[in-house]
């Protein structure tokens, strides 16, 4: 088989193909919008997921790490960096910067958290 | 690390909002233009690797969901591969479902499991067909269909891929989950089976 020859296969059958994508029928684009809408709704789903799952967890490791600066604070051992700054920073890690939709329904709690690590530490 | 909490705790709250909503705007814009640029030809690959319409639709749909769901979060330039990998997957458990079905239905009483579907290369136009033969739009894609379900499931891949949807042989590779190399065989021996059932194109 020549260059030419399957040159002009693929040619020849990329148009058929081609053409048949253009006059796809409504009905079937119809539904494609349709499936293209419901898959998209998963980044919804996706992100309510991820608060549900991951909040309650959040919530409870920055209680704990409140926790830990609190008795560091009242052992008297330093932390290397500035104590509210490397909380802080944890707490960063905590709620992580994939989704921070979270901060909509308990942003009083993290800022309590961390005016609590900042008060108990200084 | 200090940078990024600098940065936190610099951004209020409201900032940080906004931001996380704009970014998600920003994605879902962005993977809506993908998936509308990119529909319609999967669909029709669909259709031709599987020969059902519903089910083809139903493929694409289900493409699109894993995509937006498992790659979302992926660089833009990697979607068209991977979605093809995950439509390709889903082509091909939905080919053994069938092949598992229709064993099952060649054990039963006064069945057939092969007499709905008839030989594609046998009823494939006669490549030495006359100058009348009208070999252009749908009914050359229809012949070409034909003999495409004739091919390897990988020959049709690739030559599905390369050729219709214009994949190059990284993201082929990709997108059939081997080597270039293999792409560019099954690719060659595609084109060689598929000039031998069609002929010369009108």
């Amino acid at each position: 088989m020549t260059d030419e020859r399957m040159r002009e296969l693929e040619r020849k059958s990329r148009a058929a193909f081609d053409e048949s994508v253009e006059s796809l029928d409504a009905a079937s684009r119809s539904r494609l919008t349709r499936a293209r809408a419901r898959a998209l709704e998963e980044l919804q789903h996706r992100r309510a997921a991820w608060s549900s799952t991951w909040l309650p967890a959040g919530a409870a490791a920055a209680a704990a790490l409140a926790a830990v600066m609190l008795w560091q604070g009242e052992e008297g051992t330093a932390p290397a960096t500035t104590p509210a700054f490397a909380a802080l920073e944890d707490l960063d890690i905590v709620a992580g910067s994939e989704d921070l939709a979270m901060f909509d329904e308990d942003e009083e709690f993290y800022a309590w958290a961390v005016g609590e690590m900042s008060d108990g530490v200084g | 690390m200090i940078r990024s909490a600098t940065l936190s705790a610099a951004l209020p709250l409201d900032g940080r909002r906004d931001m996380a909503r704009e970014t998600t705007v920003d994605q879902a814009r962005a993977l809506d233009r993908f998936l509308a640029g990119i529909e319609r030809r999967a669909l029709r690959i669909a259709e031709i690797a599987l020969r059902d319409h519903a089910e083809a639709q139903d493929a694409v749909q289900d493409a699109m969901i894993r995509l937006v769901r498992s790659y979302g979060q992926h660089p833009e330039d990697q979607w068209r591969p991977l979605f093809y990998r995950i439509l390709q997957n889903r082509i091909t458990d939905h080919q053994r479902r069938q092949k598992v079905r229709n064993a099952v239905m060649a054990w039963w009483p006064g069945r057939d499991a092969d007499e709905e579907a008839p030989d594609p290369v046998e009823s494939a136009a006669d490549p030495d067909g006359g100058p009348d033969q009208a070999l252009e739009g749908m009914e050359l894609l229809e012949r070409i269909e034909q003999a495409l379900a004739g091919l390897s499931g990988r020959q049709r891949e690739a030559f599905l891929l390369r050729n219709f949807e214009g994949l190059d042989v990284a993201q082929t590779a990709v997108a059939m989950g081997c080597s270039e190399g293999s792409v560019k065989t099954h690719y060659f021996r595609a084109l060689q089976a598929l000039q031998q059932v069609l002929g010369e194109l009108k």
